[in-house]
Formats: C-alpha cells, structure tokens, sequence
C-alpha cells in the first residue's frame, strides 16, 4: 500500500461553530493506482489530500505513506517527506516566476542535491513527456495555463515520487487542454505506473482512472 | 538547500523587483557614502589635533620630574647620562632634552610671561620647531646664546630680528636672573597661541645662565599613537625618580577631544544605519508579504523553512553588501577631490582654539570602512531575520490559500 488512512478526522476550530472537515475517513491507495477523490465542493477532496501528503495534520486518526506514519513527524521531516517521496500538482500552477521552465523543474532537484549534469537531463527528460520540452527556456508569465499545468506536473514527476497529488488540476483548463492533461496523467500512471491521487469534481476526470471514492461532508460514501 | 541556488534565487528575485531594490539601494549608497564621508573628516580632524597637540613641544611623551607640571622651573630639573638612548626601540623617530621654564620677556615698550626653551636645535626636528619659518636666522646650535620670537610675541612687543630683549628667571639656586638677548629671527607657528607662548635659544647657553647641567625634560616621538608599555618601563628604569608621562596626561584637552571623536564616529554611524535598517525592514516585510504565496508554494514542495529563512536572509543582505560597496565607492570617489586638504583659513580663529590647522585634510581609513562594511552587513542579517521568520511563521497552507 502507498497510503493507508484509519479513522482520520480534521476539525476545524478556529470559527466559532467547529468544522468537521473530515470525520473518520478510512482510505486505501495501492501502488500503480489512480484514484479519483470525487465529491460537491466543501466535502473534504482537499483536505484529505493535504493531510495525505503532510501539509496538514489530522485532528484524529493514523495516516501512513510508504510505510511512514507521518501525523507524528516534525516540520523538518515532513518537508522532507514533500520532497522526497510526494509530488504536487495544485489547482493554481504555483511555478516560481523567476525562473525558466526547465529552472522550475530543476529547482526540486537542486534541493534533493541532484548533480548538475543528471538534474539538467533528468528535467529535460520530465519537460520532453509533457510535451513542452521547446518551452525550457520560458518563464511561467510567457506560458498558457495549459502550458504552465504541464511544468507543474514535469516538476512532480521529476523525483519519481512513491505518490503524485493533483489538487483539481483542471479546474483552470478549458475542455481541449484538460483531456491532454488528462491523457498525459494517465500514459504516466500507464507506463510508467505512478501512483496517483486527485481530487476533482470534474466528470471528465472519472473516466480516465482506475477508481473512484466519493466524499460527502467529510466521510467515503 | 545548496548556497549556489540560494544566491541564483535571490539574485532573481531582486531583479524582479530591480526598480524597489533599486532605490533602496540608493538610499544605501548614499547614507553608507555620508557616513564615511564625515569619518573621513572625523579621522583628519582626529590626526589633526594629535598631531598639533604632539608637535608642540610635547612629544608622544616626557621624562620629566613628576612634580615639574604643577609647578615648573629649574629647580626641578634633572642630569641626563650620556647613553640613556643607546636601546631605544626602533619605532622612536627622535627625542630632545630641553629645559623650559617661566620667564618675564621685556621690551622697551612691553613686558610679558612667556616660557623660556632652551633646545638643542639639531634635534628639535620632533617638534614643530623644525619646520616653523622663520624670517632671519635659526638657532645655530646649543651654544647660540641668541632668542628666536614667535612672530605674535615679536609685535606685541614691538621688535625683530637684530634687536635686544631682556629675559628675567629664576636660576638653578633660587635667585633670579636678568640678562639681554639679541634675536636671532622670528618664527611663524600654524598655531598662533605657540607664537605667542614659547622664546627659544640655546640649551648649553641657557644652562650656563642658570648655572646648571640640568634639563627639566626630555621629549619622545615615535612612529605610531602611543608608546608601548615595555619601552616606557624600561625608560621608568633608567630615570628613578622621574615619571614618563604620554601625551595623552599632557595633553588632556585634545587626547579628550580625539576620544570624543572616535565615539562620534561610532554614534553618527549607529544614527544613519539604524534608521537605514528601519527602512530596509519594511521594504522586506513588504516583499515577504507579496511572496507570501510563492514561499508557502516552495515549503510545500518540500523547501525546509530554515532554507526560506536563509533566502530571504541572503536576498536582503544581497541588496546591503551592493549597497554598501557601493557606498563606499562612492566615498572614495568624493575623496579623492578633497584628499589633497580643505582650506578653512575663513575660520582660521574659532578653529586653532581647537588645536587644529588652517588646512586640514580629510584622512581616508581602511579600517573604517571595513568595519562600516562588516556592521552594516551584520545589521542586515539581523534585520531580515524578523520578516523572514514571519515568512516560514504561516503554515505552507494557509500561505498557499492567499
Ligand atoms: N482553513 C480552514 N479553516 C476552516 N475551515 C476550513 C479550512 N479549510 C477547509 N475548511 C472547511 O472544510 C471543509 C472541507 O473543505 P475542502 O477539503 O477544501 O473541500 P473540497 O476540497 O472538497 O471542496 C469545508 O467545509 C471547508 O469550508
Ligand atoms: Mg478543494
């Protein structure tokens, strides 16, 4: 198993009524899997996923992820976790702007401490099977949204990662640019067998994956 | 997270934002400019005063009887042994025995209390006699029996050179002694209260006068600010009985005036710097803020949040040590036009009651502007450190949702 969640909960304290964003979820993600989190807005696909890959601390319950259980480690460990063993794809493209495409992808791996030599062709690699291996050299503000998206994911994908989180990737896309997102998701997790967890209520998105878990006010339906 | 991709980030990213980064830059070039400016004047000023202050007749410092400076006169002289000099240390650039003492100088028409200097001219080369000019002819050695006048002292006396004076003061026995002496030339000192103040002539003549083998003190001047301990033991050794006293005790007014300078110094940078540090920490708050966003974005990919403190440190500090180089160029540049002296004859009088030359000149210290250099920076890291840590204070979440 990649990821193994029993009874975990997240509330929300800081308003006066508490929020029960997720209630006793029970979640299972198998290596080469591709699931889909589907469910109506404010129903817990994003706090799952944040608490899956160690942006978020659950209120209750045990979260383990390639064997770690990660509600116990520290901010050091965990960013370390995000780094070495979880590639994110948010909704919003969150690239740095000052740096050129292949730079962004790069970046992870300058801070894994890759060789100069292997990051630049390892990210010249990642850029090539999103097919933008000719934008290298644009900064996130000269590229598409699509364009953007797909050096998010270059750079998720870059450090092999045991899981990749993809937070409504689409949801900025229009129809065309998401079925080649979609597509480009799917040859990854295909052929190259990388696990990987989104969280959508795009219904474009459940017929490319390998199964689908609803969440409605915090719990698996 | 590897230094080069720190300082390739930072470098960006002041890019970025080159036209902010840029006036702040500015603004600390040019308050880094002002201060070294002002402490290249500071630092002339300070050379200035020791210098005048050690080149009248003081010396870096005196053997001497100790009670001698409350109360001089013959009486309180002392034998010099040939061969007390023979291992002085080799940062000594002079030294000469005099005797100095209360007179009364007379005219036909005036009468004045001056202090009478009997010297060996030779060696006077130490002090500002040396160089002094001098209308008429110098003192031709220690036998002259001839007066040298300060140029003040002459007029209001009402002589010059080839003329007599009478000289009254007390002898080695305690009865005094009246005696005529022609004057040999007159001399131009740059502090006019010198020309007033001291009548020379002749060390083995006026010993003969006073019927004495005796000096009252003997004047040091080394290469360098203050004597060293082991040199001034090793003088206290050979002359029991005397004190060896630096030109700091002599001198109190000025030694104050040089210390009060230098803290000065120190205070005005402290001003400049810290309201500098002012405007630098919001310029950064702002920036952090703005990138809020952005460092929550590389956090969550897995950036440590020491590593986002460390970026925010080096970009902030990346614009200070810019700044501060060139601030200090800009200095240099300035400095050069200014090297050669200022002449300030304009408040030739307010200004030699400080003990301070006409023209002085601006002194450039390297010292100085590397510690400007080091503190600014310092001032810099520490003052990065409070809106950094506000950057990596804020979940990588909740920084993502803004
Ligand atoms: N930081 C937060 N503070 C308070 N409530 C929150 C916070 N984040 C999410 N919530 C609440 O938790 C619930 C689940 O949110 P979320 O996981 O974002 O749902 P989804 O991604 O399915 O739209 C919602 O009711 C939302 O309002
Ligand atoms: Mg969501």
């Amino acid at each position: 198993m990649v990821v193994e969640c029993r009874n975990v909960s997240r509330t929300y304290d800081d308003d006066t009524v508490p929020v029960h964003a997720l209630q006793g979820v029970d979640f299972q993600l198998g290596a080469g899997e591709w699931v889909s989190l589907a469910g109506p807005s404010g129903s817990g696909k994003s706090t799952l996923l944040h608490v899956i890959g160690g942006l978020d601390q659950p209120t209750d319950g045990s979260v383990v992820v390639d064997g770690v259980e990660v509600t116990t480690l520290t901010a050091a460990e965990l960013s370390d976790l995000r780094l070495n063993k979880i590639g994110f794809v948010f909704q919003a493209y969150n690239l740095i702007p000052v740096l050129s495409a292949l730079e962004n992808v790069e970046f992870i791996l300058q801070l894994q401490g890759v060789d100069r030599a292997e990051r630049r062709s390892r990210s010249q690699q990642a850029l090539q099977s999103m097919g933008i291996a000719d934008l290298e050299n644009r900064r996130p503000g000269e590229m598409s949204g699509g364009q953007q998206q797909r050096v998010a994911i270059a750079r998720a994908i870059v450090t092999e990662p045991v899981l990749l989180l993809a937070d409504e990737p689409s949801a900025n896309l229009d129809t065309s640019t998401t079925r080649e997102l979609l597509e480009v998701l799917q040859s990854l997790n295909r052929e190259r067998g990388v696990t990987i967890l989104t969280a959508t209520h795009d219904p474009m998105v459940m017929g490319y994956t390998t199964r689908q878990v609803n969440l409605r006010d915090g719990s698996v339906v | 997270m590897p230094a080069r991709l720190l300082l390739q980030l930072s470098w960006r990213n002041i890019w970025r934002h080159r036209r902010r980064n840029a006036i702040l830059l500015c603004a600390i070039a040019v308050a880094v400019a002002g201060v070294m400016l002002l402490n290249t004047m500071m630092r002339g000023m300070q050379e200035d005063m020791m210098n005048t202050a050690i080149g009248n007749l003081t010396g870096h410092a005196k053997i001497l009887e100790p009670s001698y400076l409350d109360d001089p006169g013959i009486e309180r002289g002392f034998a010099v042994d040939d061969g007390w000099q023979d291992d002085l240390p080799n940062n000594v650039l002079g030294w000469a025995s005099r005797i100095r003492i209360p007179a009364v100088v007379m005219s036909e028409r005036e009468t004045r209390g001056i202090q009478l200097v009997g010297v060996d001219p030779a060696k006077e080369s130490i002090s500002f006699l040396g160089d002094a000019e001098v209308e008429g002819e110098r003192l031709s050695g220690p036998d002259d029996a001839r007066i040298l006048v300060g140029a003040l002292l002459a007029e209001a006396l009402d002589t010059a050179t080839g003329r007599r004076l009478v000289l009254v003061t007390q002898g080695a026995d305690g009865r005094t002694r009246e005696a005529g002496f022609r004057i040999a030339g007159v001399y131009r000192a740059e502090i006019a209260g010198l020309e007033r103040a001291f009548l020379f002539t002749g060390l083995s003549a006026l010993q003969r006068l006073l019927d004495t083998d005796k000096v009252t003190e003997i004047s040091i001047r080394i290469d360098g600010e203050d004597l060293d301990t082991s040199t001034i033991e090793g003088l206290a050794g050979r002359f029991e009985n005397l004190a060896v006293v630096s030109w700091r005790q002599l001198e109190r007014q000025a030694a104050a005036m040089v210390e009060v300078s230098g803290v000065s110094i120190y205070i005005l940078f402290v001003i400049v710097m810290g309201a500098l540090v002012f405007g630098l920490v919001n310029t950064l708050v702002t920036a952090v803020m703005e990138r809020l966003r952005e460092l929550g974005m590389l956090r969550a990919i897995g950036m440590r949040p020491r590593a986002v403190v460390a970026q925010v440190v080096v970009e902030s500090s990346a614009i200070m040590a810019i700044g501060v180089a060139a601030g200090l160029a800009l200095a240099r540049a300035v400095f050069a036009f200014v090297a050669d002296g200022i002449d300030l004859t304009a408040f030739d009088d307010s200004l030699a009651s400080f003990g301070m030359r006409p023209t002085f000149v601006p002194v450039f210290d390297i010292r100085d502007a590397v510690l400007i250099a080091v503190l600014s920076l310092a001032l810099s890291v520490l003052a990065s450190f409070y809106p950094a840590r506000r950057a990596v204070k804020i979940k990588p979440l909740e920084a993502l949702r803004r």
